[in-house]
Formats: C-alpha cells, structure tokens, sequence
C-alpha cells in the first residue's frame, strides 16, 4: 500500500534535517560522553563509530534496493500485514517517546543554567513546545525547508567557534594516543554508534524522497556529514579541555564558545552561540514531535496527523517534567544511547532480510 | 460559549481543497522524462508529474474554447440595438438618466444624403473625450457629408460609414447595447444611426492625467527613470517599449461591477508556463467585487493567505523591474488608474532586491546589497536583540560600553522596554504623520520632530541616549527594504521581536525567528514557496539571486522555479567577442 | 477561524503578561565588580574584598571611579549575600577582571575557589588570577588607575603587560584552570604587590634578588610585586609568578624568571633584556629580544630520573651598546650573541632548578614524555609531577642578533680629554 504523496523535496533538504536530527546533541553532552568512554582518544571512538555507522548504513542500502519508497512501517505491513506494521510502529513509537521529553528535558535545563536561572522550568520549556507545536502544523514540508535554510547557518556558527578556540589547542591533550585502551575503545564503545540514532529519519523520509538515489545520498551525506561534525567537535574539545578535566564540563561545545574571544571588546560571545543552539533545538524537537504524529497516524491507518499534536506535545511535556532532576534526565538519556543502535540499525536490518523471504506474495500489494 | 469552546478545541476536518502548485509544462516533462534527470526537487517525480501535467492541460485547453466563444461583458444583457433610433434614444436616456446626468452629452443630428436626411446621436461624456477629435472627425464627416450613395443591403452601408466616413482608428461596430455603453463610460463616443441596426463606439479618450514621470518609491541612481502612471495603455506601453517582442501578450480583464477598471496581464507567450498563465487567468476572471481603484485591492483580492507575513505579489513602479521580470517568465498585472503595477510569481530574494543590482557593475552591486541586507537585519532585530541583551546577557557586552549604558541609564525612569516602545512608538508617528503633513514641510518637519523630540527626551531625562541611537538605526535600516511592503511587514514583526526578547532574551529571539521561518516557508507565492532559492534547494539557485549575484555573462539560465518554457536566457558564451579574442590571440601567434 | 485566532492570541499575550521575564535585570540594576580579592578571614575563613565600578564617575571622568567593600565571611557566595544587603544594586560578576588571593590563602589552596568560578556561569574567563605577596584587601585599595578613569580597563592592560615586558604571564582563569588540572604541567599565577617606598631614599637593595642571582647590581627583572622601588603613581605592582602544586602556591618567581619561563613555556612575545657587556663589565648591551621559533622539550627518562633539555630560539635587535664597542659587524655580532646566549642560559638554568623541588613543571616538559605513551594507565604510573623534582635540565639557547638598529657603528663622544668612552 504505497502512500501517494504530493509532497516531495531534494535530497538536500532531507539530508539537512537528518544531519540536525543526528547532530543536536553535539550540543548536549555528546562530547563529554566521548570522552568518558575513551578518556584521551575520544576523537578516535568517534572516528570508529561514524566508520561502523558509514559500514551498517551500508548494508542497509544494500538490502533496502528492493524496496524503493517504502518506510519501515510499509516494510512491517509487507512482511505481516496490520499485526506487523503495528509492532513496527509501537517500537518505533516507543523509541521517540523515549527520547523526545529528555532532549526536550536537556535543552530547556541547559539553557536555565546558561542564560535564565531565575525563570522556572515550565516557562522555558513552553518556549521550546511552542516552536515544536507551530512547527509540526506547518507540516514535514515547512520544517524540511527551514532546516535547508537553518542548517548551514548552524554549520556556520558552529564551526566559528570552532576556529574561535582553536588557539587554545594542544596537541598533547589528545597524547596519550590510545587513552584508555584498545578494548575499551573499540569493543565497549561500539555501542556508541547510537549517536547516529537520528538517522532513523531517512527510513520514514524515503516516500516523501521517492527514488533509491535520493535515498542512498541523504543517507550516506547525513551519516558522513554528522560524521565529520561530530569528528571536528570531539577532536577540537580533546584538543583544549584534557582528559579529567574535560569529563567536568556539562556543556562541552559550551564551554568551546566561552573561549572564543577577540581582543579586549568581543568577549563572552557565548551567548549569540544561544541563537543557533536554540534553532538547532527547535528544529530537532519539531521533527521529533512531527515524526511522533506521523507514525502514529500511519500505523493506525489514521486520516489525519493534525489533531495528535496537541495530545502528544501535552503528553512530551508531562514526561519532560517527570524526572526528579536534570542528572537524572542524562542517566536517560545515557540508557538511551546504549539501546538506540537496536532500534536505528539493527531493527531495519532484520525487517529487512525477512521481507526479502516474504517477497513473493506480498509484491502484487506493494505496487498498488 | 459551548459551541465556541467546541470548536476551538475539537478537531474539524479540514476541506478537501486542491492548492495550485506552479508545475511544469508538457514540454518540459517529456524533455526531462527522457532525461530522467535528477536536477532539483520539483522534478524529481516524472512519473506522476506526467499525469498531473495531462489534467492541467486538458483544464487549459477545455477552457480556452470557453473563452473563445464568450467576449467578457456579453453574458450580462440581451438586448440588441433596435434599427429605429427613436428606440435606441429612449433606450441611452434611460440608462444614463438623461437629462439628469449633467456630463454626459447627448448630441442629436442629421445625416442629409441627396435628399434624405437621417436622424442620428451620438453620446459621449464630457471632460472624458477629446473635443477636438469629436468634432473634426465624428460629426464634420457625418454632417457635411453628401453623395452618400445607399445602394444594397444594410451591410454596405455600414462598411461604408465604417471604411470612408469616418477617420477613427479605433472604431469599433456592435450590435449590443452593454458594449457601446462600455464604450462611452470609458470615454469613448458611442454613434448612433437611424436604419441600421449597430452602433458605433469610436475612442475619443481624452482626459486629464499625470505625464510620466519618475517613480516615487522605488528611485535609482543608475538606471532608467520612468515611471508609470495612471492610463492603463500608457502603462503597457512603457513596458512594451522595452521588450520589444510580438510574442508580449496583454490579455485584458475587467475587473470590477461599478468600476469595471481594465486591467491588463502581461506575459510572454513563448516563455512563461501555462498553468501559471491560466492561473492568474482564472484568479482574475474569477473576482467578483463592486470597485477596483487601485492594484493595492487586486493584491489583496488575488494573494492566497491574507495573513501572511510576505507579501505575495511585488508592487513596482518602474517598467524596467517589470519588463526584467516578464522576460524571466513572470506575469505583470497592470490595474488601470493604478502606478503600481502587480508581478507574480514573486520570491523573497526577488523582494530583497533593488533594479541597481542589476545596472551596477558587479563588486558595487554586491557592497550595496550588503548594506542592504545589514540595514534589513537592524530593521527587524536591532530593538529586540539590544533589549534581549541589556536585559539578559549583559556579560557579552564590552566592559566599557556596559559603563556607559548604565551612566546613561542611570536617571531615565523607565525599564528599557517601556522606553524602546516608547521611542519606537514616537517613530512609526513621526513616519506616520510625515506622510500626512502637506507640501514640502511634511520631511522638514519629520526630521526637525525627530530631532527636537529627541534631543528634548534625553535632556528631559525620559530616554537614554543609547536608546535613541538604536531606534534611530533601526528607522534608517528599515528604509532600506526595496519593498515597501516586505518593509511594513518587517515594521510589524519588530514589536514582536521586543516582546520576545524581553520575555526571555535570546530564547525568545531565537523563538521568534524560528516560527518567522516556518511562516515564510508556509507561504507560497502562486504555488512558488518564496524562500525558493534556499528553501526547496532548486538547480540553479546561484544562477542570479541569492546573496551573491553571478556576472550578466554567466545568468544563462532562466529561475527555475518559475519552469518556464524555454529554460536557456543566453548562450553558454553570451560574449562573443572573448572567443574572437581568442581566436585572433591564436593566429598571431602562429605567425 | 477569526475567533479561534482572537483567542490563540489572547492566551499567547495574558501568558506572556502573567509569565513574563524571570531572569530580566536592567543593566543600571546591577553593581558590576571588577576586582574580587580573597583573603583568610581573622575569625572566620574568608575576608572577601570587592571592588565596584561607578559608572557615573567613570563616564564622566570626575573623582574616584571605584568604590572598594571588604567583609567576612565563610565562603564566596555567603559574602556575596552579606554584601547585597548593604549594596543597593545586585552584585554581578560577569564584567570582574581580576581575582586577587592573599599569598596565606594561596598556600592553603585555592582550587575549589577556582572550581566554583569555573562552575558559575558569571565569572569570565579571561578573568586573570592573581596572587597578592600582601593581602588582597590592601591590593585592591591601592590599585587606582592612573591613565584612564574605567579601572576595568586598567586592570586588563596592566594585566597584558607581559606581552611586551615578560614580566608576568598569561594567567586567565581558563589558562589556570586547565593547566592546574593537567598531568603534565603546573599552573601559575601573576604576582602582585603594594609598593611600600613613600621616598626614593628608601629604595632597599636587599628587596632586590639580585645577590641570590650573582647579579652585580639589579638587574630589571630582579624584583618581586611590591618591590619595585618606584615613588609616586599607584601603588599597586604586577611583577613575578607564583608557582602552584595541585592548587597550592608553592613558590614565587621575580620578573626576570617570569621572563625565562615565558621563554621556556612558548608564550613570550618581545621584551627589552639588559645583558652585562661581555668586554666591559660596567656597561650593558641592551637588546629588544623576540621569540624566533616556540620552543622544543625532549625529556629522556634515564635511571628513572627524566633529563629535561629544551631548545630556545630567540631572536633580537640591538637597542644600545653603552661602550661603544664596534659589535656591528660580523665577527664581534659573535660575541655579543654569545655573551646573550650564555646569560640567558644561565637565567634560565637557575629558574629551572629553583621550580624542581618545587614539583612545578612550570615549562611543560612532560607534554613531551606524554606523548611517548599509548595508554593512559601507563602515563598515571609515571607519576610525572612527582618525578620532576628528579629532573636534570638541558638548556640550548640560541640568540641571533638580526638588526642593529638605525647604527651600524657607535662613534665616542669628542671632548677636551679625548674620545669618552664608557
């Protein structure tokens, strides 16, 4: 049963949105966490990870050629009819749900102790829904576009304060070359490819991108691109903040920006670093809540995603709230980052193989 | 209440409406289904394009036979010019109330031929028609004449009146009342003869009017200095005068039950897409309103979301921005008694742009579109971001000018807020009213108000300097919008950006902008997204716009959102002479 | 539709009314402090000094620009309290410039003061740390700029000083923080002092190092903080380094050794360096010295003891020659070059050795054996800070003289009793 779409846009509008998808918690803690699993070499795990990412992603083009439109929950319904598509859909469902209200719970923390202490928790929090809500109306359409326009900019910004702290890199933070050990990097890091988790967004984006070669250019340009920003982040921090000490810091990329300083007048530029780790934030938040709406609707075989909105931002804001704290929100969010790889690489990969066997009856539906 | 509450809450489905959506032409599908080529998004779907392409087509062709059959105006009354003209006189005094109507001139004659004499009328408004003309050319050729020789039928006589009697190059024959009577109210002279059973209408139009003369809003220092006017043909001609092409449509529309005011769409017949054409075809035959005075109303009557926060038709005054973009593939709607005439499909770069750009060679073009774009940005977000900032992130500002602010705000009794609104208010009245005030004090006074009030608040201890310094450049930013009402739309957001900003600093800053840009990627202009160039990513977005602009030589290909018919604007060398150069280099050498 | 929008819009605005700016503080609600100083309290532990700026004075340039508050106190930010309840504005330290601890306090340590500066997102970082050889408190009283009225600025051009006199160094927050936390270096901050002299009578050759040294007389940079012997002007003196070991200050360097660690650690720029003149001990060669190349180290573990060698590249200008020695050719260039070459060794070699039972590897040298290891369990076991004072250093200096300046020779003086030469 392939949707019949009228919306459609290029492969550089999905891969910027899968890229801010990917990329957003660059913004977080993703650096720190680097750091805590391969102390010194920390950019060497994030070379790892984004090579395995590179090499799954690969085995899933490969066996995705059949298949050419189809997203997951297409994928579930040709393999076992409403039951599958159902099961797909609740796991992936499940999977969003989890992650939606922690980075929503993360980003309005981190902006209470950056720039409003004084304002409660809610407050800020409804900033950020609002952008969410007013996003998701407007539809996959308008948010894949904006974050065609946004995301360069971001790039832009980010990688000035990248250049901005590069005088304060030392090539001997990063020595020790292997940091804590081979074993450690390279066998109890490889669950770390789940920092790639928001690529999960091109298996839903393929009808909306239609042919197989959009659909292997936005997958592979997300994954390289996420790749290559995480690599730079990670290495530039390493760089400055050695081991022990970087382990401290909250807000990695933060404390980057902090160092940026131009003479004696442009000085503690961290705060313009706000605007586009807010618009970074937004635009994830949006596509999160979108993609939240979108698959409920299509696994129910609902006519409309419009009215889940409401619901759904009402029920991510109950469960952004419900955590004690905001270190507790992070043990989330660490959870998460060691099952996510299940859901984003290893969940495709075996619908994949069994709708290859199941290909024969179910082909005649899959072109109506 | 409860309905109220109801429908507030509760989810109504949405009607099934379908959205035009510009597409492209047949041509263009087969050409790039052949290709099967992967250039931009809008073509990445061949397959059902193609489909959608035949429905279009067959829309356009069924109703291009319903055009052809039906002239506009026809439709409305019956009824036929009598042959007797006892009946046609009794039929035009009672609809134009003669003799209560005071301009309109009803002028009876006789025609004596041999020894018979005619009765005829004609009728026509005073101050509207050329005296002269009527005179010299209608009724001394009609009265004077002799040896009018009636033989044959009734068709003869009128090709005879027609071809030798009267010297008219617009002289039209009509068997219908509503015609002739369009005639005349738009000053024409409407003839009436005993015998026959058609009226002339001849255009004697000769009313007052403005001359060209420069345009108001939109000046140049390089580049043409005309502007249009209020006379509708005036109007097409200046444009005409510039794109000297057969192929220039002006297809008229009347708009309009009481005003019935021309207007005229202006396109390329071999250039701009179809489907757009018939679009604003559609749109235009389509409006229903009782007076149409200025294209401001047509704007309004043709856009699709009133609410929207771009405008989505460009107002120009210069024919040169016209011509320039008709010959990109756009369409021109020119409203008569209007200077302003309508351009759409329309993008935000498109309303970012000044005519220099083009005119001006290319490093001086680009210094100017920077500033541009810096006075824009200071229009938009210069209030917002220095109340965001005093008021949440006072560590970014340099020490020493942290000093100075606070000395300066030291004695001002307002928070900052309060007096940015406050000055911002005072602004948009001195602008407001510096409209208003008549003759050549209104600027005068403006500015001698803007200074004095000024200069009178932060002696008073109302306002800080600091302050006064940024609505001050804000105000210049915002003249610096090409677009006068991209710029209006700029003025509104401004106040929100003061409020967000002063709700939660950069939070609320960012807030802003991010919902700003999912409106501006909502809104469509003609089924064109008007962030087209970067928000749907299109082939050859760098062809012209963007921020940078390329060299004239190398905009080869027409925008191709617009997917006109013919995609190429130059050839791949549109300089000859450098491949001459070349040429003649090589030859020297091989002596 | 319409009524949905009215009501939409209604509720945006009323919450916006209701909520409305948490965290807005107008700019002239804030008391902005520019110097904060800490010593140890006489009954309790902290005596916290701060010092605000007046923005009224400072823009329009009449009287005192500052105004200095002391008070004790248990901690920084229970200070901070206390001071608010008798300051009417709200004390805000993003725009502070200095911080300021006693050298008593500094020997206690100071690292969680500087962890929570690190952790409150006010506190900037290129904020300068900054040990006092006196208190904080007398300090900060006596630093009132002279040249301009905006003391925050006084502060950071007072504080970049070492750029061009290498007398101090670069000691911002962020650089203390990092390199107090770093396996393979020490940190350090500016030495500052209050100058005690009323009259220059009572300038004091044994406030000098110079005997220490072997110098003959003093040389510019033999001083600490608070010795320079200088009348008039502010009292208050930025001079030296003060070495730090996990936190704790455990030594203090003149300027002259501020100078040689520049030199060592890679962030010197350019200074005037008087050397003795090699064929007339009276007289001095004075040169305008620049980095030529950042430095190398090469550490060699040997017996388990590292032997430390660094290479210094420098380059200078001559600036005077006192006797008037012909040093502007080729051949004699040698021996001014030599002579510079082994006085700075020489400098240099004494301050290495003087940082080594100090643990301070205050240059950096275990950068170099750091990167010799692959995993970082082994480079823990090394126990590098502690191995320093272990050390034999190496130093290869090399000066090249690269201009004269507008001479190329120095002509005596003409008078009744021949040609003066010094």
């Amino acid at each position: 049963m392939a949707m019949k779409n009228k919306i459609t846009f290029g492969s550089f509008e999905a891969s910027c949105i899968t890229i801010t998808l990917i990329t957003t918690q660059l913004f977080l803690n993703l650096p720190r966490a680097m750091m805590e699993v391969a102390w010194t070499a920390a950019w060497l795990l994030t070379a790892y990870v984004s090579v395995i990412a590179l090499l799954l992603f690969f085995i899933i083009d490969r066996l995705y050629r059949p298949f050419e439109g189809k997203d997951l929950l297409d994928l579930g319904e040709h393999i076992g009819g409403n039951i599958g598509r159902i099961i797909v859909g609740i796991i992936v469902l499940l999977f969003l749900i989890y992650i939606t209200p922690v980075i929503l719970r993360e980003f309005s923390e981190n902006m209470k102790i950056i720039a409003l202490t004084r304002s409660p928790l809610s407050f800020v929090l409804l900033f950020f829904l609002t952008g969410m809500i007013i996003a998701s109306y407007a539809g996959l359409e308008s948010i894949v576009r904006l974050s065609a326009i946004i995301v360069p900019i971001i790039a832009v910004g980010y990688l000035m304060i990248i250049t901005g702290s590069l005088r304060y890199i030392d090539f001997s933070r990063i020595t020790p070359w292997l940091g804590s050990g081979p074993y450690e990097i390279f066998v109890k890091g490889a669950p770390r490819i789940s920092v790639f988790a928001g690529i999960i967004l091109v298996y839903f984006l393929y009808p909306f991108i239609r042919t197989k070669k959009n659909f292997t250019t936005v997958g592979y340009a997300s994954v390289v691109f996420s790749g290559l920003f995480f690599f730079i982040g990670v290495l530039i921090f390493s760089l400055i903040f050695q081991y022990p000490t970087g382990t401290e810091s909250f807000l990695p990329i933060y404390e980057l920006a902090r160092l940026v300083e131009y003479g004696r007048f442009f000085q503690r530029l961290e705060s313009m670093f706000v605007i586009i780790w807010v618009a970074s934030a937004l635009l994830h938040l949006s596509i999160l809540l979108f993609l939240i709406a979108y698959v409920f609707k299509k696994t129910f075989k609902l006519k409309y995603y419009k009215p889940l909105i409401i619901p759904f931002s009402i029920i991510i804001f109950s469960l952004a709230i419900f955590s004690h704290n905001l270190l507790s929100a992070i043990e989330l969010e660490k959870h998460f980052r060691t099952f996510a790889w299940m859901v984003t690489f290893l969940l495709p990969i075996v619908l994949l193989i069994i709708a290859r066997f199941v290909k024969q009856p179910a082909k005649k539906e899959g072109e109506s | 209440m409860k309905n109220f509450l109801e429908n507030l809450l509760l989810f109504k489905e949405p009607k099934q409406t379908e959205k035009f959506i510009l597409k492209e032409n047949k041509q263009d599908t087969e050409k790039d289904s052949e290709k099967a080529s992967n250039k931009n998004p809008s073509q990445k779907s061949n397959k059902s394009k193609e489909k959608d392409g035949d429905t279009f087509l067959d829309k356009i062709l069924g109703s291009n036979q319903g055009d052809d059959e039906q002239e506009p105006g026809a439709e409305k009354k019956e009824e036929k010019i009598s042959k007797k003209l006892s009946t046609n006189l009794k039929y035009m005094k009672k609809v134009y109330s003669i003799p209560k109507n005071g301009d309109i001139v009803l002028r009876a004659f006789d025609i004596v031929v041999k020894d018979k004499t005619i009765p005829a009328f004609i009728l026509f408004y005073d101050g509207m028609t050329d005296r002269e003309v009527i005179n010299n050319y209608i009724l001394t050729p009609l009265m004077l004449l002799s040896n009018l020789d009636i033989k044959g039928n009734e068709r003869k006589i009128i090709d005879y009146i027609k071809n030798h009697i009267l010297p008219q190059s617009q002289l039209n024959e009509t068997s219908e009342y509503t015609s002739v009577i369009d005639e005349i109210n738009f000053g024409g002279c409407g003839i009436f003869i005993d015998g026959i059973d058609v009226a002339f209408a001849a255009d004697v139009k000769g009313w007052e009017h403005r001359n060209v003369e420069r345009p108001n809003s939109e000046q140049v220092l390089r580049g043409p200095q005309e502007g249009f006017t209020e006379i509708l043909r005036v109007n097409t001609a200046l444009v005409r005068k510039i794109l000297k092409d057969e192929k220039l449509i002006v297809e008229d529309v009347i708009i309009g039950k009481r005003s019935k005011t021309p207007c005229s769409m202006l396109y390329l017949r071999d250039i701009t897409n179809e489907s757009l054409v018939e679009e604003m075809r559609r749109r235009l035959e389509s409006i229903k309103i009782d007076y149409l005075i200025d294209s401001g109303e047509l704007e309004q009557l043709l856009e699709e979301s009133s609410l929207s926060v771009v405008p989505q038709l460009m107002a120009t005054e210069r024919p040169d921005m016209v011509a320039a973009h008709i010959a990109d593939g756009k369409i021109g709607v020119i409203v008569h008694g209007s200077p302003f005439v309508l351009l759409a499909p329309v993008t935000l770069v498109d309303l970012l742009q000044s005519p220099e750009d083009a005119y001006m060679r290319l490093p001086y073009a680009h210094l100017l579109r920077f500033v541009r774009f810096l006075g824009i940005f200071f229009s938009l977000l210069l209030p917002g971001l220095y109340i965001a900032i005093t008021s949440f992130h006072q560590e970014m500002i340099p020490t020493d000018l942290v000093f100075s602010i606070e000395a300066s705000r030291e004695v001002v009794p307002f928070p900052s807020v309060v007096e940015l609104l406050l000055m911002e208010v005072m602004f948009e009245l001195i602008r407001e009213a510096g409209i208003r005030i008549p003759g050549p004090i209104g600027p005068t006074l403006g500015i001698i108000g803007a200074l004095i009030l000024g200069q009178a608040a932060v002696e008073a201890s109302i306002v800080s300097p600091i302050l006064i310094i940024i609505v001050a450049i804000t105000g210049i930013g915002s003249f610096a919008v090409p677009n006068y009402s991209l710029g209006l739309s700029f003025r509104v957001l401004r106040f929100g950006y003061i409020f967000l900003g002063a709700m939660a600093g950069f939070l609320g800053i960012t807030l802003g902008l991010f919902i700003q840009g999912i409106l501006f990627v909502n809104s469509k202009s003609f089924g064109v997204p008007v962030t087209i160039p970067t928000g749907p990513k299109t082939a050859t977005s760098f062809s012209n716009n963007r921020l940078i602009r390329l060299p004239l030589w190398k905009q080869e290909r027409r925008a191709d959102y617009l997917n006109t018919q013919d995609d190429t604007k130059q050839p791949k060398i549109s300089r000859k002479w450098t491949e001459d150069n070349k040429k003649r280099k090589g030859d020297g050498d091989e002596e | 539709m319409n009524k949905k929008i009215v009501f939409l819009i209604l509720v945006i605005l009323s919450s916006a009314l209701l909520t409305s700016c948490f965290d807005s503080k107008e700019i002239d609600e804030k008391a902005y402090i520019i110097a904060l100083g800490l010593d140890k309290g006489k009954n309790n532990y902290l005596n916290m000094t701060l010092q605000l700026a007046l923005p009224n004075k400072i823009t329009s340039g009449e009287g005192e620009s500052t105004s200095t508050t002391t008070v004790e106190t248990p901690t920084l930010y229970a200070g901070l309290n206390m001071i608010n309840t008798y300051i009417s504005k709200e004390v805000d330290f993003t725009h502070c410039k200095v911080v300021v601890f006693s050298k008593e306090l500094a020997q206690e340590g100071i690292h969680d003061y500087i962890h929570a500066m690190i952790r409150g997102r006010e506190f900037r970082g290129s904020m300068f740390v900054a040990v006092s050889t006196g208190t904080a408190e007398e300090f900060i009283e006596n630093a009132t700029p002279i040249l301009e009225m905006n003391p925050a600025k006084s502060y950071e051009m007072n504080f970049r000083s070492y750029e061009y006199t290498g007398f101090t160094g670069d000691t911002t927050l962020t650089n203390f923080y990092m390199l107090a936390e770093c396996s393979c270096r020490q940190a350090f901050a500016t030495l500052v002092g209050v100058n005690p002299y009323e009259d220059s009578d009572e300038f004091d050759p044994k406030n000098s190092t110079f005997r220490e040294k072997g110098h003959d007389r003093p040389l510019e940079g033999d001083f600490y903080a608070g010795k320079i012997p200088k009348v008039y002007g502010t009292k208050s003196e930025v001079m030296g380094i003060a070495a730090f070991d996990g936190g704790r200050m455990v030594g203090e360097f003149d300027g002259q050794e501020a100078l040689f660690h520049q030199m060592l650690y890679g962030t010197y720029q350019s200074s005037y360096i008087s050397i003795p003149d090699p064929k007339n001990p009276d007289a001095f060669v004075i040169l305008n010295v620049n980095q030529g190349r950042k430095p190398t180290h090469h550490v060699e573990m040997i017996n388990d003891a590292p032997i430390n060698s660094a290479k210094v590249q420098l380059e200078a200008d001559i600036l005077s020659i006192q006797s008037g020695f012909n040093y502007e050719n080729t051949d004699n260039i040698q021996i001014l070059e030599n002579a510079a070459e082994e006085h700075i060794k020489k400098g240099m070699l004494r301050f290495l050795n003087k940082t080594r039972p100090m643990h301070a590897d205050l240059c950096g040298f275990g950068r170099d054996l750091k990167m010799k290891y692959l995993l970082w369990e082994e480079w823990e076991k090394v126990h590098w800070l502690k191995k320093y004072a272990e050390s034999k250093f190496n130093v290869d200096v090399e000066v090249k003289i690269r201009r004269p300046g507008l001479m190329v020779r120095s002509a005596p003086a003409k008078g009744s009793e021949g040609d003066v030469m010094k």
